[in-house]
C-alpha cells in the first residue's frame, strides 16, 4: 500500500511538472491526448464493456463542438449553455437513433454506425447557417476557469487532465457497480442477463446515449481549445482515432484509454518529421498491435479487479 | 421539373448502382467466402485504379495494358490481404470484431501507401469509347456509361458461371459451405480462402477502374466506396453475391431520387439512412425468403 502511495504521489509530481519542462508542442500534444482520451473513453468502455461498437463518435464530437461555437460565437450566449446544448442534442440524437439502431449486432452495428457518422458528415457540409459549411466557425473564445483564462497550451493542460481524470473516474464507477455488472452480463450472454431481469434494450440505449455524451464534451473541449473548427475534424479519420485510443491501451480496463490515447496523439507526431511516410508506419504499428496484441498493448496488466 | 432531367438522373443512378453492384459483389464474394466482412474492399478499387492512372500516365502503357495491370494489382493485394492478415488472425481464433477492425486499419495503411507513392490530388482516367454519348429517346448517355454497365453485367455473369460449371469456382463454395467436409474429400480450404480473396480484389479493381472516369481517384476514397458497396450488399442480403446487384441498382435509383427531391448533397444522406433502414428491417435483404444461406 504504502509503496502504492508513493508512486500515485510520484505520478501527480511528475504530472504537475511535465509541462514546465516539455516543449510548448508538447503540452500542446498531451492537452490533445486528454481531449482524445474523453471520447475515446465513451468508444471504449461501451465496446469492452457491452460489447457496442460506436464509429459515429466523431459526429457526437462535432456536435459537441459545433453547438459550442454556435451558441457562443453567432448567439453570444455563455460557454456553459453552449456546453449544455451540446450535452442536450448529443443525448437526444444518441436516443432517437440509439433507440432502433442498437437493435443490431455485431457487423450490422458497426456499419450503421458509421454510416450514420457519413450522414453526420453530410449535414455539417449541408447546414452552413449552423456550421459554416466548409469555412467552419472561428474565433471561438478561450474558456476561463475562476476568472483565469485558459489561453494557453500550459493553462489549459492544468484544466483538462484534471477534468480528464475526473471524468474516467466517474465512468469506472459506473462500470464498477451494479449497472457494469448488468452491462458485461449482457454481451457475454444476453439471454442469461435477460432471465436476471436486465432490460438490455434500455441499458444499451442508455450507454450509448452515456458514450455520446462523452463525445460531445470531448468535442466542446476541442472547439474552446483550437478556437477554429471545420468539417475535416469531424471525419472517419476522427473516429478511428477514438476507436484506436481504447483499442491500443486494452479494452477490458476503461482507464486504458488513457495511455492509449497519448499514444494515438504522440506517436503520428513524433514520426511527423519524415513527412506523410508516418502515416504508412502509423498504419503498420496499428496492423501489428490489432494482429498481435488483440487484448492491447496494456492487455496484460490492465484487468481492473471488477472488469472480466 | 422536367422529365428529361428526371430521366437523364435516373440514368446516373443507374449508372453509379452498377459501380455499387460490383462493389457490394466483391465485398459478398468475400464474406461468403470466408466470414470477413473486408472493409478494405474500397481500398482494392483505389487501388485498382490507382494503378491503371500510373500505368497510363506516367509509364505511357496503353490502356487497355494499364487497366490489365491494375486488375492484377487487385488481385495481388487479394492474394496478400489473405496471406499476410486473415490467415494469422484465423490461426489466433481473432474474434469476428478484432477482423472488422484489422480490415478497418489496412484500409488507413493502404490509403497511407498510396499518399506517399501517387500524392494528395485527385486523378481520372480517360472514358470508354471516348467522349461520346448516345441518345437514347430523350436521355443523352455517355457511351462511359454504357460500356460500364455492360462491363457490369458480363462480370456477373461470368461470376454466376464460374461458381456454378467451373472445378475451381465449386470448390471456392464448397470449402466455405463445409469445410470439413471440404477437407475430406481433399479440397485445400485455405487455398480456396486465398482464391476467394483474389477474386474479391479482382471484382473491386474492375469497380475502381471504371468508376474513375466518372468520378475520379483518391487515396482517401476508400471508406466511402466500401460504405456504399456495404450498403448493395446488404440490401440484397450479404450471403447472395446476385443480390448486390439489386441491391446496387435498388441504391443508386435511390440516391437519384434524393437529388431529384431535396438537393444533390443528400446523396450520401439517402444513401446511408436507406443502409440503416434496411439493416433494422430486413436484416437478411430484400430477397431474404429466395435464397438460402450459404449457398
Amino acid at each position: 500500500m504504502v509503496r502504492h502511495r508513493i508512486a500515485s504521489i510520484a505520478g501527480v509530481a511528475a504530472w504537475a511538472l511535465l509541462p514546465t519542462v516539455l516543449p510548448v508542442h508538447y503540452v500542446d500534444l498531451l492537452v490533445f491526448s486528454a481531449i482524445l482520451a474523453i471520447g475515446g473513453l465513451g468508444v471504449g468502455f461501451l465496446l469492452g464493456q457491452a460489447g457496442i461498437i460506436n464509429l459515429a463518435q466523431a459526429g457526437f464530437y462535432g456536435i459537441g463542438a459545433y453547438a459550442s461555437a454556435y451558441c457562443i460565437v453567432t448567439l453570444h450566449w455563455s460557454a456553459w449553455i453552449g456546453l449544455a446544448v451540446g450535452l442536450a442534442v448529443s443525448a437526444v440524437v444518441a436516443a432517437a437513433i440509439g433507440w432502433p439502431i442498437l437493435r443490431l449486432n455485431g457487423h450490422f452495428l458497426a456499419l450503421a454506425t458509421l454510416a450514420l457518422l457519413v450522414i453526420f458528415n453530410a449535414l455539417f457540409l449541408e447546414w452552413d447557417w449552423l456550421t459554416g459549411g466548409s469555412l467552419g466557425i472561428s474565433g471561438v473564445p478561450k474558456i476561463s476557469a475562476f476568472g483565469y483564462a485558459l489561453d494557453s497550451p500550459r493553462k489549459f493542460y492544468y484544466f483538462v487532465w484534471p477534468l480528464t481524470v475526473a471524468i474516467f473516474w466517474l465512468v469506472a464507477n459506473v462500470t464498477r457497480g451494479r449497472t457494469g455488472l448488468a452491462m458485461r452480463a449482457m454481451r457475454d450472454s444476453p439471454d442469461a442477463a435477460r432471465v436476471m431481469a436486465v432490460d438490455s434494450t434500455v441499458l444499451r440505449a442508455k450507454l450509448f446515449v452515456l458514450s455520446a455524451l462523452l463525445g460531445s464534451i470531448s468535442g466542446t473541449l476541442f472547439a474552446h481549445y483550437v478556437g477554429y473548427i471545420s468539417v475535416e475534424s469531424f471525419t472517419v479519420e476522427r473516429t478511428i482515432f477514438f476507436l484506436l485510443a481504447p483499442v491500443i491501451g486494452g479494452l477490458r480496463n476503461p482507464w486504458a484509454a488513457i495511455p492509449g490515447a497519448i499514444f494515438v496523439a504522440l506517436v503520428p507526431e513524433v514520426l511527423s518529421p519524415l513527412g506523410d511516410v508516418y502515416r504508412v508506419l502509423f498504419g503498420l504499428a496499428l496492423m501489428l498491435i490489432i494482429m498481435l496484441f488483440p487484448a492491447g498493448l496494456l492487455g496484460r496488466w490492465a484487468r481492473s479487479d471488477g472488469a472480466h | 421539373m422536367t422529365s428529361d432531367l428526371v430521366f437523364q438522373v435516373l440514368a446516373s443512378g443507374i449508372t453509379n448502382g452498377f459501380v455499387y453492384a460490383l462493389v457490394g459483389l466483391g465485398l459478398s464474394v468475400i464474406y461468403r467466402g470466408s466470414n470477413v466482412l473486408n472493409a478494405a474492399q474500397g481500398d482494392f478499387a483505389i487501388v485498382g485504379a490507382m494503378v491503371t492512372v500510373v500505368m497510363l500516365d506516367r509509364a505511357k502503357l496503353p490502356y487497355a495494358v494499364s487497366c490489365v495491370g491494375g486488375i492484377a494489382a487487385g488481385a495481388l493485394l487479394g492474394a496478400l490481404m489473405e496471406r499476410l492478415v486473415v490467415r494469422p488472425m484465423l490461426r489466433r481464433k481473432a474474434t469476428d470484431d478484432s477482423m472488422l477492425l484489422a480490415t478497418v486499419g489496412l484500409g488507413f495503411l493502404i490509403a497511407a501507401v498510396i499518399l506517399v507513392t501517387v500524392g494528395k490530388a485527385p486523378f481520372f482516367l480517360p472514358q470508354f469509347g471516348g467522349e461520346k454519348s448516345v441518345d437514347l429517346g430523350n436521355v443523352t448517355v455517355q457511351r462511359h456509361a454504357l460500356i460500364l454497365i455492360a462491363t457490369a453485367v458480363v462480370v456477373v455473369g461470368a461470376l454466376a458461371l464460374f461458381y456454378k460449371s467451373t472445378h475451381l469456382g465449386q470448390a471456392m463454395k464448397a470449402a466455405s459451405i463445409d469445410p470439413e467436409g471440404a477437407t475430406t474429400i481433399g479440397i485445400d480450404v485455405a487455398a480456396m480462402r486465398t482464391a476467394t480473396f483474389v477474386l474479391g480484389g479482382v471484382i473491386g479493381s474492375v469497380a475502381g477502374i471504371l468508376q474513375t472516369p466518372l468520378i475520379g481517384v483518391s487515396f482517401a476514397m476508400g471508406i466511402a466506396v466500401t460504405l456504399k458497396g456495404v450498403a448493395a450488399a446488404i440490401l440484397g442480403g450479404l450471403v447472395n453475391p446476385m443480390g448486390a446487384v439489386a441491391g446496387g441498382l435498388i441504391l443508386g435509383i435511390a440516391e437519384s431520387a434524393a437529388v431529384l427531391t431535396l438537393s444533390s448533397a443528400y446523396q450520401n444522406i439517402a444513401a446511408m439512412a436507406l443502409l440503416i433502414v434496411i439493416m433494422i428491417v430486413m436484416p437478411n435483404g430484400i430477397f431474404a425468403g429466395a435464397t438460402r444461406r450459404g449457398g
